[in-house]
């Protein structure tokens, strides 16, 4: 007894390890466990100088590896000699009081206890063995259980065992009130109602808990707490993060977690999906919306910030949040010089990083999976209406006359055909003047300074990849023989463009736009001059003109008409002898990256006056040929641009173009597209980590203390995500075994859930840990399986009381790591504000869609950027699951965020629970605890029944529990209190009971106690 | 481990040991806080409990016990304030050499563009002579107490990521924030107010919360904004229809089911929830008291220039006063505004109206009432801006400066600075820092060392590794240390 407190305390002093595992306590004289006592030491004192970054190694003396430790260092010294300590240099090192020669130096600032000096002296005396990480080597099913229970059973063997062996008990279980509540918060993060829980409470039959388990596990809203819990590693939010914090489109990748987990989707397609679903073969649109998952990172906006720049940041991040999520190493360490702890080095962090540096990060549109029924529908609608665009013509009126050859009694058909006749010749004519015979050219070379450029099929360009604030296009036109007088630019739109195109700008500028700054060319070498620019549309502040105008800052482009396609025509100084190469040198120039994402070239040798329109180049060729060598097709092909252009019928094609809107406005989510093999992006290693100072190039590649990828495997990103979750990896179930243990538990086995590292702590029960993970991918790394034990065994059903036989275990271990006792752990922040809702009775429970604006207080956005406003939603949108609030990253929701929910800037592996007297105020003050309080105060002021009836619903109702007769003297003493107070008027009983039905008095009542009730420390703890 | 968390290590763990958890008001479960494990993982329930805003030792004698942070956010133009440049007048309209400019990336000028002279006249002031531009009437009547620093340099070129660097050490969000780290250090000194208060005025802030957030610390020690809108505190009003009296009762009610509870349970959490009660019944009467602004005389205000009843960068001024009064240990006043790319002078004018008496009569105020010795005040931006003019007429720009990270201008007063000099010093074209360069995890090394504290000790270990406001980086500036 004595042995193991002393042992408690000096590991809490030590605040490496907790509880050393398997053996209560160290017999005295026994060689310290590496793992254990040694390794923690040696890594937070001597690592950081002898460990393994080479570049910032002292005296080329590495201590993490046995046979460097060994070996003789540059002073000729060995720093361990096994057996002994008089003779190590480490020992000598640490004992020494001179400050020439002591480590850890006094520069470090660390000290060594004489107690820690003691475990490395009688570690060296013991031989100094050495022993790999434990979470490196793959994990096993050992460790003495051999039942055939399942996982429930092994958990409570494990736990048990030791249990036993430090000389504690475990907690008698929960009463049922405790724990339906306890498991419904835990499974759905929803209370139970009264009803639920009566009913469990009096259920008699054996399996009572388990179907009420399955039940919760079947629930749609199971899939909503735990895609929560999977959105703070994801660090979902709804903006861009950054200065402007603009809004983004990502909630269908949202909805897609929602459904894989309510499908329980295995682990490992899980993973395979969201990291690299868009490379699966025949990837469906599904699968390509889950790629979203790493698309969460932050994109700035902030007026001429370097695009490249953060696009390295979010990478950065990409492999931050992998390392947390899958591996639960603080992989992030490297990126700036080799790990200090961990054997990750800093070339190492920057292959995995490749992995993710070759893809592309375009929009996708989330259309339903009748879409191309849709459209073919659309599109023959859209034919429709066309022809029928000829009968909104007005008939000729009948007294203009008899037409030759008739008889003047035409009917209004054959008069309107007239007018449409008339109007058509008039356009013809019209158009036939300014059309011009162009003839398309086709790229012979188009390369850029950064982005991909492809030549299409029909001779256009389409720009992908990379862009700077200031792109190049350099491209090479054979031309045509004659005198070449005008070059036209036509820019087109492209579903893959954002905003449909033409432009590529994706962030601060308007989505879809370009400017094009200058347009230059040359022929047979010789550079040319234009002498004018005219356009069919431009924006604001732009002309094609300003285009050819030598200035950078200047230039041409269609912001306003995105998803519409435009020309402008250049006009050279004086004709230029085709039959040569044209070379066209484009400038794409902003403070932000505007470059052009599709479009295509045509020339002229026409003499004449040539004007930019909107007509295509295939219509101005039919356009000029002769009226008698038009076949019926093309007649009918002007025929229709003529009804889809004259202004006369203007008002008329509008229906046409909403039936055209409706095929272009589903969402769009953010995803990833694995770039062209031919146009891989490189991946460099950064010096000190940073973007301006990229040095090697590297290839894609695993941490090489892990296991390799199957030989034979491409390296690509696919690849990797299948390395994350193989058999053989001795990580990803370990860790995602460990997350799920802290979700139910308040904290994993291994107390650092995101670090697994040297540096992290070590399982408390590392047989029970590797036992789960194993079973785990056995069980197909299903999630539910998983979790469903977790809740069935009786480890997680014990009583979470402190106080009766847990009192011994509460004493010795106050932190509950031993799991004598059940869980008491705040509840959520989602948990409490859906809870509140739920027990009101307006919960909503419709799924998925985009974010919604429930109310909070004024002032949260005030000291955002552009100060936006928050629209607060009407109607159930209010009352929507906390995890459908927008998600502002520079304003988070305040109730969400004062009760630790996260902003969604970095990757959370486990909320913090913290305890402040911001959380009264919101549970006191707060608007929507205020209306939830009204809500449930009437429903309880329209119950029939006596007051103590109503009392014992509204308890149970709140608090899970049924009333206890000291409850029922307290609240009824404040009941009293308020009635009385009420009656007098001395409280404004309109006021507290807010609008609604039912007397006001009595609501009012109720409310004021339903307030109180949710102040109730149980009432926010699950216990 | 550093001393700091040694000594409340073995404070907390002897009284865990020694039966009081559980007993006292005000604690909080700080497992991993004080075992530096950094695991996130401590919770309610979990043991080791301590008030983790409970005044502490730090590591040597403090000279400030408060800071003042004036964050003039967007950045206010050095060039025509504090560092006059008559080489810029000589060279207007003329590119500066590209060897000066090197490979700085700009946000919106080319590297070519022309230079712009100082926008407004300088003149010397006080006994140490400093030079202000006529900008600063009234930061001129106090030069003498305040110390100039004309060569502070930064990483971060754009708006938010250079806001988030200053305040946290780092261009990404997810770092504690000054007033965090100080909190996490020292505690605090008052239960009926919070530790690390928040003002805005101006526009919105582009770093956004990131800015005093307490990144992977405790949430505890995040800043509390006080709003101009609504409550000053979040909820720190009670619903309509709840009078005092029943706030009360509700209180007692919520209280005396509490203890029943802790008494059942035997978890020492319930205590501290308990206590955070209490403190927020406190807040909800302190807060207002606060911000009545009635007891201060007449005098006060017009020292100040502020309307009691409307917000303004003065009125947030006084209230910080009041703040550090009241014990609060660490306050921020964001003005942001300064992001003059058009039409500088005409920023200057308008911002230099809003904040320049309100921050010298903070100074004066400090001063007279014997608070200024042990109070530090900051002024400065993000970054300075560019000698060279913006001109962009897609935007509509004109006579503006872009952002510029080489060099910029700050200053400080009280709490341990030297007075009346000024620091450092620019070349020429006020481009680059010549004389006495000063980084920003300088300043943050010298902000945490008049408080008392060593930058390189006060650490917190997170996701496997010890982590620094400084980084790896940082020199205390002795040479302005008084």
């Amino acid at each position: 007894m004595r042995a193991a407190v002393s042992l408690l305390s000096s590991v809490l002093l030590a605040g490496s390890t907790v509880f050393a595992a398997q053996s209560p306590a160290p017999a005295a004289g026994a060689v310290p466990d590496y793992q254990h006592e040694v390794r923690p030491l040696l890594s937070q004192f001597c690592f950081k100088c002898h460990g393994p970054d080479e570049k910032t190694r002292k005296g080329d003396l590495r201590l993490d590896v046995r046979e460097a430790a060994l070996s003789k260092g540059k002073s000729g010294e060995r720093a361990v000699v096994p057996g002994k300590p008089g003779e190590s240099e480490l020992v000598k090192r640490i004992l020494s009081h001179d400050p020439e020669e002591v480590m850890p130096p006094p520069s470090a600032k660390k000290e060594m206890r004489a107690d820690q000096v003691e475990v490395l002296k009688r570690w060296v005396e013991g031989g100094a063995p050495y022993a790999p990480h434990w979470a490196f080597v793959a994990p096993q099913k050992a460790g003495g259980y051999a039942g055939n229970g399942g996982a429930r059973e092994a958990i409570d063997f494990f736990i048990r065992e030791r249990l036993k062996a430090e000389g504690l008990v475990p907690a008698p279980e929960a009463d049922r009130y405790t724990l339906i509540r306890r498991v419904s918060y835990d499974l759905t993060g929803l209370p139970p109602t009264a009803e639920e829980a009566d009913a469990f409470a009096n259920d008699p039959a054996a399996d009572a808990y388990e179907k009420l388990v399955d039940r919760l596990l079947a629930s749609p809203q199971y899939g909503e707490r735990w895609a929560r819990k999977w959105l703070d590693l994801a660090r979902y939010a709804d903006t861009n993060g950054y200065e402007k914090d603009r809004p983004r489109t990502i909630w269908p990748w949202r909805d897609w977690v929602i459904e894989a987990i309510n499908a329980d989707m295995p682990f490992d397609r899980f993973t395979i999906e969201q990291l690299a679903g868009d490379m699966l073969p025949g990837a469906t649109p599904s699968q390509i919306i889950a790629t979203g998952f790493h698309r969460n990172t932050m994109l700035n906006e902030e007026g001429g910030i370097d695009p490249l720049e953060f696009r390295f940041h979010a990478l950065a991040d990409r492999v931050a949040t992998t390392g947390k999520t899958w591996l639960g190493l603080t992989t992030g360490c490297a990126q700036c010089h080799t790990h200090k702890y961990d054997p990750i080095t800093h070339r190492e962090y920057y292959q995995m990083m490749a992995f993710f540096n070759n893809a592309d990060e375009p929009d996708f549109l989330v259309r339903p999976p009748d879409f191309e029924t849709r459209r073919a529908e659309v599109e023959a609608q859209i034919a429709q209406k066309t022809v029928e665009l000829r009968t909104k013509f007005k008939p000729q009126a009948p007294e203009a006359g008899p037409v030759a050859g008739r008889s003047g009694e035409e009917s209004e058909e054959v008069r309107r055909e007239a007018t449409v006749a008339r109007a058509f010749s008039s356009w013809l004519e019209q158009e036939r003047k300014v059309a011009r015979p162009w003839t398309v050219l086709r790229p012979q070379e188009a390369r850029a300074n950064l982005p991909v450029l492809t030549v299409q099929p029909d001779g256009s360009v389409l720009a992908s990849g990379d862009q700077t604030k200031a792109d190049v296009y350099w491209l090479k036109y054979p031309l045509p023989a004659g005198k070449i007088t005008a070059v036209r630019l036509d820019v087109l739109p492209d579903e893959r463009l954002p905003a449909g195109g033409p432009g590529r700008a994706y962030y601060e500028g308007p989505k879809g736009d370009f400017n094009l700054s200058d347009l230059r060319a040359s022929v047979g070498g010789v550079a040319v001059k234009f002498s004018g620019g005219t356009h069919s549309f431009a924006a604001k502040n732009t002309s094609a003109a300003a285009a050819i105008d030598d200035n950078l800052q200047s230039g041409w482009g269609t912001n306003g008409a995105q998803g519409q396609a435009h020309s402008a025509v250049f006009r050279f100084e004086s004709p230029v002898e085709g039959g040569r190469l044209l070379d066209l040198e484009m400038h794409f120039e902003r403070h932000y990256s505007a470059d052009l994402g599709r479009f295509r070239i045509a020339v002229t040798s026409d003499s004449g006056e040539c004007i930019a329109r909107s007509v295509p180049v295939e219509i101005d060729a039919l356009l000029l040929k002769a009226e008698n060598a038009l076949a019926p097709e093309e007649r009918e092909t002007l025929f229709r641009e003529f009804l889809l252009r004259t202004p006369e019928l203007e008002a008329q094609r509008t229906q046409i173009d909403r039936l055209r809107k409706s095929l272009t406005s589903y969402p769009a989510t953010l995803v990833f597209s694995e770039r062209p093999k031919e146009f891989p992006r490189p991946t460099h290693v950064h010096h000190r980590g940073e973007f301006l100072q990229p040095a090697e190039e590297v290839q894609p590649g695993v941490f090489s203390f892990l296991n390799p990828l199957p030989s034979g495997e491409r390296g690509d990103r696919l690849a990797f995500a299948r390395w994350l979750v193989s058999r053989e990896n001795p990580l990803t179930a370990r860790v995602t075994v460990n997350r799920a243990w802290a979700a139910f538990f308040g904290r994993g086995l291994v107390r650092t859930v995101d670090d697994f590292g040297y540096q992290g702590e070590m399982p408390t029960h590392p047989a029970l840990l590797d036992w789960l993970a194993v079973d785990f991918m056995e069980r197909g790394w299903s999630m539910k399986g998983l979790h469903k034990e977790l809740v069935m065994s009786k480890t997680y059903r014990q009583s979470s009381s402190r106080m009766g036989v847990a009192q011994k275990g509460a004493e010795r271990d106050p932190q509950n790591l031993l799991c004598s006792r059940g869980p008491r752990v705040r509840l959520e922040s989602e948990m409490i504000r859906d809870g509140l809702l739920k027990m009101a009775g307006v919960l909503s429970l419709k799924m998925g869609g985009p974010s919604v604006f429930p109310p909070q207080p004024e002032g949260v956005m005030e000291a955002a950027y552009g100060k936006p406003s928050w629209k607060t939603s009407d109607g159930e949108s209010r009352y929507r699951r906390g995890l459908y609030t927008y998600s502002k990253r520079t304003a988070p929701y305040a109730m969400l965020a004062t009760f630790d929910g996260p902003a969604g800037d970095v990757c959370v592996a486990q909320r913090e629970v913290s305890d402040t007297p911001l959380q009264a105020l919101t549970m006191l003050n707060d608007v929507v605890v205020v209306e939830a309080a009204q809500g449930l105060g009437r429903l309880v002021a329209a119950m029939t029944g006596s007051e103590e009836e109503r009392l014992e619903w509204l308890f149970k109702t709140c608090l899970g529990r049924p009333m206890a007769q000291d409850d029922l003297t307290m609240l009824q003493r404040f009941l009293a209190e308020q009635r009385r107070r009420l009656e007098t008027g001395e409280l404004d009983a309109a006021a507290l009971a807010g609008k609604g039905p039912g007397d006001v008095k009595q609501r009012a009542l109720w409310t004021s106690l339903v307030r109180a009730i949710f102040n109730f420390d149980e009432s926010i703890m699950k216990g | 481990m550093n001393t700091l968390e040694n000594s409340y290590l073995e404070k907390v763990t002897r009284r865990h040991f020694f039966g009081e958890c559980g007993v006292g008001v005000g604690k909080i479960a700080l497992a991993s806080l004080l075992c530096g494990s950094g695991s996130r993982a401590w919770s309610a329930g979990q043991g080791g409990t301590m008030d983790p805003l409970a005044a502490r030792e730090p590591h040597f004698a403090p000279r400030a016990k408060r800071v003042i942070h004036l964050f003039m956010a967007g950045a206010p133009s050095q060039l025509d304030l504090f560092d006059y440049k008559p080489e810029l007048a000589k060279l207007e309209g003329k590119p500066l050499p590209p060897s000066v400019i090197g490979g700085q990336r700009y946000a919106f000028i080319r590297p070519d563009a022309a230079v712009l002279g100082p926008q407004y006249r300088f003149s010397k002031h006080g006994q140490s002579g400093a030079e202000l531009s006529e900008m600063l009437p009234h930061l001129a009547k106090v030069v003498d107490d305040i110390c100039i620093v004309k060569s502070v340099t930064t990483d971060q070129f754009n708006h938010a990521p250079a806001q988030i660097f200053f305040n946290t050490g780092f261009s990404q969000p997810g770092r504690p924030s000054m007033g965090s780290w100080a909190l996490y250090g020292l505690g605090a000194e008052t239960q009926d107010l919070p530790a690390f208060v928040v003002m805005s005025t101006g526009a919105g802030i582009s770093g956004g919360s990131a800015c005093w957030g307490s990144g992977f610390l405790p949430t505890v020690y995040t800043g509390v904004r006080f709003r101009n809108q609504g409550d000053p505190i979040l909820d720190v009003t009670s619903p309509v229809g709840v009078d005092a009296r029943l706030q009360r009762e509700t209180l007692d009610l919520v209280k005396g089911m509490n203890e029943r509870r802790l008494k059942g349970e035997g978890d020492p959490e319930i205590a501290t929830r308990i206590a955070q009660y209490e403190m927020a019944f406190r807040l909800q009467t302190s807060a207002p008291e606060l911000m009545d602004l009635k007891s201060e005389g007449k005098e006060t205000l017009e020292l100040y220039g502020c309307d009691p009843e409307k917000p303004s960068f003065a009125r947030a001024c006084l209230l910080a006063r009041r703040m550090i009064e009241r014990g609060v240990r660490y306050v921020n006043i964001y003005h942001e505004g300064w992001d003059a790319h058009s039409n500088v002078a005409g920023n200057l004018k308008s911002n230099c109206g809003a904040t320049d008496q309100g921050a010298a009569a903070l100074v004066m105020d400090l001063q007279r009432r014997g608070l200024l010795d042990d109070t530090l005040v900051i002024w400065g931006g993000e970054f300075g801006r560019t000698p060279m003019v913006e001109t962009n007429p897609l935007l509509g720009r004109a006579q503006g400066r872009d952002h510029h990270p080489q060099a910029f201008t700050m200053w400080m007063a009280g709490g341990g600075i030297k007075r009346g000099i000024t620091y450092g010093a620019t070349d020429e074209m006020g481009f680059h820092v010549v004389d006495k360069p000063v980084h920003v995890h300088d300043l943050q090394a010298t902000i945490l060392h008049l408080l008392g504290m060593d930058h390189e000790r006060l650490t917190y270990r997170f996701a496997g590794r010890d982590f620094r406001l400084t980084d790896v980086h940082g020199k205390v500036i002795r040479d302005i240390l008084a």
